[in-house]
C-alpha cells in the first residue's frame, strides 16, 4: 500500500510539470499526446528504405531534406493490429534523446487531430496495470478531457535511445 | 595599478639596477625590463615629456632589436644601454637637455642603431623611427606586418571574446570563470601588443589586467562600476586595433589613442576600493612572471613538487596545446637546420618557441618544463651568437629536447584529464649536464664569464656578418634599403613561409554542414532537371539556364570541398623525422625524398594515414634500403633513396613510398607461407600474388625481431588503417632493385564512388573500390558443397557465393543464378561474389549517417540520398561478409523450402 501511495505522491508531482500544449494523434481508437516541444514537424507517409536487421517496428530511413532519419511504426511498436496505410497516415518527426545528443526520428501514426492546452487539473498519474502487458514506463499521464482521455506519451522512453536499445544488438 | 603607484624617477631607477643586471643571453630578463619600460611609457606623467616619451620608445625598440637578434646581445651592448637609461634620467631632471639626448643617440649608435636627435627633440611622429630602419618614419608597429596582421587578427578575437564574457558576467556576477577568461585575454592582448610596438594598447591592457587580477583576488568587487569600464576599455581597444589596421592596410597617420582618462578611471577603481594599505600592486602582479627569469640550474627539482599549476586549469589546457604546435615548429626546423646548419633564420625558428616554452611554462610554475627549455634556449643562443657551431650533437640534444618536452607536456594533459595521481616527475638533470657539456665543450664556458666575451668578439662579428644590414658601420642610408629588399625576398621566396591571409575559424560541424547541403543541392538539381515534365520542355532558354546552374552548383561543391582540404605536407615532415632515427638506429643512410607535397587530402584523413605511412616508410628502411657496405657491392650509392610523393589520380590520392633497396624476397617469403600453411605446396602462384602476402596479419619474413620492425604487424596495419579510409593498397617489387608501395585513397571522406545494384524493389550502393568485377553467371560455373555452401568459379578461384537479397531479407528478388549479376567484390583479402538483380549505375554518393541510433547496423555503412531523392543503403563489406558467414550457408535449404 505504502508502494503504492508514494508512487502515486511521485506521479503527482511529475503531473505539474506536464502541463502545457500537447500535439495529439491517433492509433486506433485511442488517442495519444505528445509534448509539442518535442515535435520536429508533422510530413506525409513518403517512400521508406527498409534497413535490415533491425526490429520489426522500424520501418526504415527516409529523406528528410537531406538528412537520413529512421522511422518507426507506433502501432507496431506499441504490438497493436497493423492497419493499412491512408493518406490520412503521417510520420511525426520528434526529437528524443540519443546515445549523446538528441536525434530525430519519425513515428508513423494513424492520424494527427489537433493541438491543445491541457492544464494540470487535467492530468493523472498513468494507471498500474497488472502483469506487464503495458508499459506504463512509457506514459507520462493520462489526461481526461471533455470526457475523452488522451494518452501522454513519453516519446524519450518509447522511441529513445533508452527505449530501443542499440538497435545493433538485435 | 602600477604606474600610478611608481613614479617615473622610480621606474627610471628600476631600469638602470635591472639593466646591471642583465647577463648576455639572459633575454628573460631583457623581458623583464621592457615591462617597466612599458610600465614607463604608459605612465601618466609621460604624457607631458614628449621627449622622454620618444627616448623610451626608441629604448624600446632597440630592446626589441635585441631579442629580435637584430642587434648583437653582448655584454658591449648592455653597458650602452645602462648609458642610455642615465640618459633619461638626466632628461627626466633637466627637462630636454639637448646633450643628454646626443649622448642618448650616440649610445644607440654605438650598438647599431640608428636614430635621429632631432627627430627625438622636434617630436616627429611616433619615436618609431628613431629606431632607424624606416626612412619613412612609420610608426614602430608597421616593421613587422606579419606579426601585425596577426596581433590584428587575434585581437579582434580577444576583444570579442572579453565583451562576450563581461555580458555574461553581467548576468552572474559571481562566475569566476568569465572573469579568468576576460583576464587572460587582457594579458594575452598586452602582450601581442608589446611585442608589436603598441605602447597605448599595451599600457591599456595592462592596466584592465591589474584591475581584474584585483578582482580575482577578491580584493575589489565586480561591481557595475568595473564592468562599464572594462567594456569601456573593450570598445576603445576596438577603435585602436581599428585604427592601427587602417594604419597598415590603407596607409593612413598613425595617430595614438589617448588613453590617459580611461588609465585614471582604472587607478582610481584600483586605489578607490581597495585602500592605500594594501601591498604595492606589482608585487601582486609580478611573482607569477618571476620564475621565468630564475636562473634555471642548479636548484634541485624537488621545487616543482606540488602540481599547483593545476589552479589554473585553462591556462594550462592553453599552454598544452600550444606547447605541441611550438614543439612541432622546433622539430621541423631542427631537421631544416640539419640540411643548412648555418642558417641563422632556422635557429631563430627554434629559438623562439623554446623561448615561448619557457616563458609560459615559467608562468605557470611548471618549473621542470621551464629549466629544461631555459637550458636548450641558453644552448641555442650560444650557436646562434656563434660561441658554439651548431653539429650533429647539438641537435640530437635539441631534438631529445623537444621529445621529452613532448612526453612532459603529454603528461600533463594526462593530469588535466584524469587527475592528479598521473603527474609524473620527470628526471631533467641528464639533459642538463648534456647541454652544460655540450656548452663547455666548444664555447669553454664563454656564457659564464663576460670577459671573455670581448676577447670572442671577432667570431661574433664574423657570423653576424652575412647579415649586411645588422653589421656595417651605422648611420649608412643603404643599409636600411638593403634590409627590407632581403626581407621581401624572404616573405615572397620560400614557400613554407605562408602568408598570413585574413582567415576565420570555422566549426567543423558547420563545415561538414555545409558540404551536405550542398551535396544536397546537386542532387536535387539532377532532380528536377530529369523530372520528366521539365525534360520534355525543349526551350533553348531552360537549356540554358540549367547549364549555367550546374556550373554554379559544380563550382559550389568544388569550393566547399576545397575548405576541407589540407596539404599533406606536414603529414610527410613528420615522416622526415622518422626516417632520420630509423637510420641512425640502422646504421644505414637514408634520403628521405619527397614530391607532391602540396597534394591536398580531407583533414579528417590525415590522422588516419599518419599510421600506415610510418609502418611503410619503416619497413623500407629497415627492409629495404639495405647497409652501405652491402650497396657499395651491389654498386649503388651508399646512401639508400625513399621517395614519398603524392599525387591525385582521377578521384583518388595516390601515395607513393618508393625505395630503392633489396626489394622484396619472394622465395622467403614463399617458404615463410608455406611454412605457415598460408598456401599449398606445389600451388601456382605468381610472384605478385606471393608478396601480396605480406599484407597478411602476423606474417614476417624477418629472421629477428628489431625494435623497428619484424614482428609482422606493419603492412596488416597499413592494409587495415588503408582499407578504413576506402582506399587500398599496392605493391610493386622488383628484387635487387626496390620496393614501390602505392596507396591509393579517396579525394575525401564524404563522398564515395560507388555503384548502384538494385534488389527487388530495393536500392544499394556497393563501393567501387571493393568491386573486382561483374558477370552473369553461367550455371556450369555455379557448384554447391554439400548441397549447401555455393559457390562461383571466376577466373580459376571458387568463391562463396552471397545472395545480398537472402542476407538483408528482401521479398521480390530475382533467386535465380542465372538470372541476377554477380558481383565480385574483396574485402581483406576474402573475395565474395554478391548475387543481385541487377546494376543501375556508378554514381558519386555522398556518405550519410543512418541517424539517430542506427549506427552499428551489420552490413550497412551508411545512407545516402539518391536521385531520385530516396534513401540507398550503403553496403558495408567487411560486415556483410561475418553477417552471411554468421547465417551459414542457409540459401539452398530455403529455396527447396520454397521450391517444395
Amino acid at each position: 500500500m505504502a508502494n503504492v501511495d508514494s508512487a502515486q505522491s511521485a506521479g503527482k508531482k511529475n503531473v505539474k510539470a506536464l502541463a502545457g500544449k500537447y500535439l495529439t494523434f491517433d492509433l486506433g481508437k485511442e488517442e495519444y499526446c505528445i509534448g509539442i516541444l518535442k515535435v520536429r514537424e508533422i510530413i506525409g507517409l513518403m517512400e521508406i528504405t527498409a534497413v535490415p536487421h533491425t526490429p520489426r517496428y522500424i520501418k526504415g530511413v527516409i529523406n528528410l531534406r537531406g538528412s537520413v532519419i529512421p522511422v518507426l511504426d507506433l502501432r507496431s511498436k506499441f504490438d497493436m493490429d497493423p492497419k493499412e496505410y491512408t493518406e490520412r497516415t503521417c510520420i511525426i518527426v520528434v526529437e528524443v534523446k540519443g546515445e549523446s545528443e538528441a536525434v530525430l526520428v519519425g513515428m508513423i501514426v494513424d492520424s494527427v487531430s489537433e493541438v491543445l492546452n491541457i492544464i494540470e487539473a487535467e492530468i493523472e498519474p498513468p494507471p498500474t496495470f497488472g502483469g506487464d502487458a503495458v508499459e506504463t514506463d512509457n506514459f507520462l499521464g493520462m489526461a481526461k478531457i471533455k470526457g475523452r482521455v488522451k494518452i501522454l506519451l513519453d516519446t524519450d522512453k518509447v522511441i529513445g535511445a533508452t527505449g530501443l536499445g542499440r538497435l545493433a544488438m538485435v | 595599478m602600477v604606474g600610478a603607484e611608481q613614479s617615473v624617477n622610480g621606474l627610471l631607477d628600476d631600469m638602470a639596477v635591472k639593466i646591471m643586471m642583465i647577463e648576455p643571453g639572459d633575454l628573460s630578463s631583457v623581458g623583464e625590463l621592457l615591462e617597466v619600460l612599458e610600465q614607463l611609457t604608459a605612465h601618466e606623467d609621460m604624457a607631458s615629456q614628449a621627449v622622454l616619451q620618444r627616448m623610451a620608445c626608441a629604448f624600446q625598440a632597440a630592446l626589441q632589436d635585441l631579442i629580435m637578434a637584430e642587434l648583437p646581445d653582448t655584454a658591449e651592448s648592455y653597458q650602452q644601454l645602462a648609458e642610455c637609461i642615465s640618459r633619461m634620467q638626466e632628461v627626466k631632471r633637466n627637462r630636454d637637455d639637448q646633450r643628454a639626448v646626443a649622448a642618448f643617440c650616440s649610445h644607440l649608435h654605438s650598438i647599431g642603431c640608428r636614430i635621429d636627435p632631432a627627430g627625438l627633440v622636434a617630436g616627429q611622429q611616433g619615436a618609431a623611427g628613431a629606431a632607424g630602419r624606416d626612412d619613412n618614419n612609420d610608426p614602430a608597429f608597421l616593421r613587422d606586418r606579419e606579426l601585425l596582421e596577426c596581433f590584428i587578427d587575434e585581437a579582434g578575437e580577444y576583444l570579442a571574446s572579453i565583451e562576450a564574457n563581461v555580458l555574461e558576467l553581467e548576468k552572474e556576477p559571481g562566475n569566476s570563470e568569465a572573469v579568468n577568461a576576460i583576464f587572460r585575454a587582457f594579458h594575452t592582448i598586452k602582450g601581442i601588443a608589446g611585442s608589436v610596438s603598441l605602447p597605448e594598447i599595451s599600457s591599456l591592457a595592462h592596466a584592465v589586467e591589474n584591475l581584474l587580477d584585483e578582482v580575482r583576488s577578491g580584493r575589489i568587487s565586480m561591481d557595475a562600476d568595473v564592468i562599464e569600464l572594462v567594456l569601456a576599455v573593450d570598445d576603445s581597444l576596438k577603435l585602436m586595433v581599428a585604427h592601427v589596421q587602417d594604419v597598415s592596410e590603407h596607409g593612413v597617420a598613425y595617430q595614438p589613442a589617448p588613453i590617459d582618462g580611461q588609465l585614471a578611471l582604472i587607478s582610481s577603481l584600483l586605489g578607490g576600493k581597495c585602500g592605500s594599505s594594501r601591498p604595492a600592486p606589482d608585487e601582486a602582479s609580478m611573482p607569477a612572471k618571476a620564475p621565468a627569469g630564475e636562473e634555471p640550474p642548479p636548484s634541485p627539482p624537488a621545487a616543482a613538487g606540488v602540481p599547483d599549476f593545476m589552479k589554473d586549469s585553462d591556462l594550462l589546457s592553453g599552454f598544452i596545446s600550444e606547447a605541441f604546435e611550438h614543439l612541432e615548429t622546433i622539430e621541423l626546423n631542427v631537421l631544416e637546420l640539419e640540411q643548412n646548419p648555418n642558417d641563422q633564420e632556422i635557429i631563430n625558428n627554434i629559438f623562439r618557441p623554446f623561448h615561448t616554452i619557457k616563458g609560459v611554462s615559467g608562468f605557470l610554475n611548471l618549473m621542470t618544463i621551464n629549466r629544461l627549455a631555459h637550458a636548450t634556449e641558453n644552448l641555442l643562443d650560444d650557436v646562434r651568437n656563434g660561441k658554439l657551431a651548431m653539429n650533429s650533437g647539438i641537435i640530437d640534444i635539441v631534438l631529445g629536447v623537444g621529445d621529452f618536452l613532448r612526453t612532459m607536456i603529454q603528461n600533463l594533459s594526462d593530469v588535466l584529464e584524469k587527475g592528479q595521481e598521473y603527474y609524473q616527475q620527470y628526471d631533467i638533470n641528464d639533459f642538463l649536464a648534456r647541454i652544460k657539456i655540450c656548452q663547455e665543450g666548444s664555447g669553454a664556458g664563454l656564457a659564464e664569464e663576460p670577459v671573455q666575451v670581448v676577447a670572442a668578439a671577432p667570431p661574433v662579428q664574423e657570423t653576424w656578418a652575412p647579415r649586411p644590414a645588422a653589421d656595417p658601420p651605422a648611420g649608412e642610408p643603404p643599409a636600411p634599403a638593403m634590409k627590407t629588399v632581403e626581407a621581401g625576398v624572404a616573405a615572397a621566396g620560400p614557400p613554407q613561409k605562408k602568408n598570413i591571409d585574413a582567415a576565420i575559424k570555422v566549426d567543423i560541424n558547420k563545415l561538414d554542414g555545409l558540404v551536405n547541403a550542398v551535396g544536397e543541392l546537386v542532387i536535387m538539381q539532377t532532380m528536377v532537371r530529369h523530372n520528366p515534365l521539365i525534360a520534355s520542355l525543349s526551350d533553348p532558354k531552360l537549356n540554358k539556364d540549367f547549364s549555367q546552374l550546374t556550373r554554379i552548383t559544380t563550382e559550389l561543391q568544388k569550393t566547399a570541398m576545397s575548405m576541407r582540404m589540407v596539404p599533406i605536407r606536414q603529414t610527410f615532415q613528420k615522416m622526415t623525422r622518422l626516417v632520420r632515427d630509423l637510420s641512425k638506429k640502422t646504421g644505414k643512410l637514408v634520403n628521405l625524398v619527397m614530391d607532391g607535397e602540396e597534394t591536398e587530402i580531407d583533414r579528417n584523413m590525415v590522422d588516419s594515414i599518419y599510421d600506415p605511412l610510418v609502418h611503410m616508410i619503416r619497413n623500407s628502411v629497415d627492409h629495404g634500403v639495405q647497409i652501405p657496405g652491402e650497396r657499395r657491392k651491389r654498386g649503388k650509392p651508399e646512401a639508400g633513396t625513399v621517395r614519398l610523393s603524392a599525387y591525385q589520380k582521377g578521384g583518388n590520392i595516390i601515395i607513393e613510398i618508393a625505395d630503392d633497396g633489396e626489394g622484396l624476397n619472394t622465395e622467403k617469403i614463399r617458404n615463410k607461407a608455406l611454412e605457415r600453411g598460408l598456401i599449398q605446396p606445389g600451388g601456382s602462384y605468381s610472384d605478385h600474388e606471393i608478396n601480396n602476402l605480406i599484407f597478411l596479419p602476423g606474417f614476417s619474413t624477418a629472421d629477428k625481431i628489431t625494435d623497428v620492425s619484424g614482428r609482422g604487424v606493419g603492412m596488416d596495419v597499413v592494409k587495415k588503417g588503408v582499407e578504413k579510409l576506402r582506399g587500398r593498397v599496392e605493391l610493386q617489387s622488383t628484387a635487387g632493385e626496390g620496393s614501390l608501395f602505392l596507396m591509393h585513397l579517396p579525394l575525401t571522406l564524404a563522398i564515395i564512388d560507388g555503384i548502384v545494384v538494385g534488389v527487388g524493389a530495393e536500392r544499394y550502393i556497393i563501393p567501387t573500390i571493393a568491386i573486382r568485377e561483374s558477370m552473369r553467371p553461367k550455371m556450369e560455373n555455379y557448384n554447391t558443397v554439400q548441397g549447401k555452401g555455393e559457390t562461383l568459379l571466376v577466373r580459376d578461384s571458387l568463391l562463396p557465393i552471397i545472395r545480398l537479397y537472402h542476407v538483408f531479407g528482401v521479398a521480390d528478388a530475382c533467386t535465380d543464378i542465372g538470372q541476377g549479376i554477380a558481383v565480385v567484390v574483396e574485402n581483406e583479402g576474402r573475395q565474395r561474389a554478391l548475387l543481385v538483380d541487377e546494376l543501375l549505375g556508378k554514381q558519386e554518393v555522398v556518405i550519410k549517417s543512418l541517424g539517430g541510433y542506427m549506427k552499428d547496423i551489420k552490413g550497412v555503412a551508411g545512407g545516402t540520398i539518391l536521385g531520385d531523392g530516396r534513401v540507398g543503403l550503403i553496403l558495408d563489406l567487411a560486415g556483410l561478409i561475418s553477417v552471411s558467414e554468421e547465417m551459414g550457408p542457409g540459401h539452398l535449404n530455403r529455396l527447396n523450402a520454397i521450391q517444395e
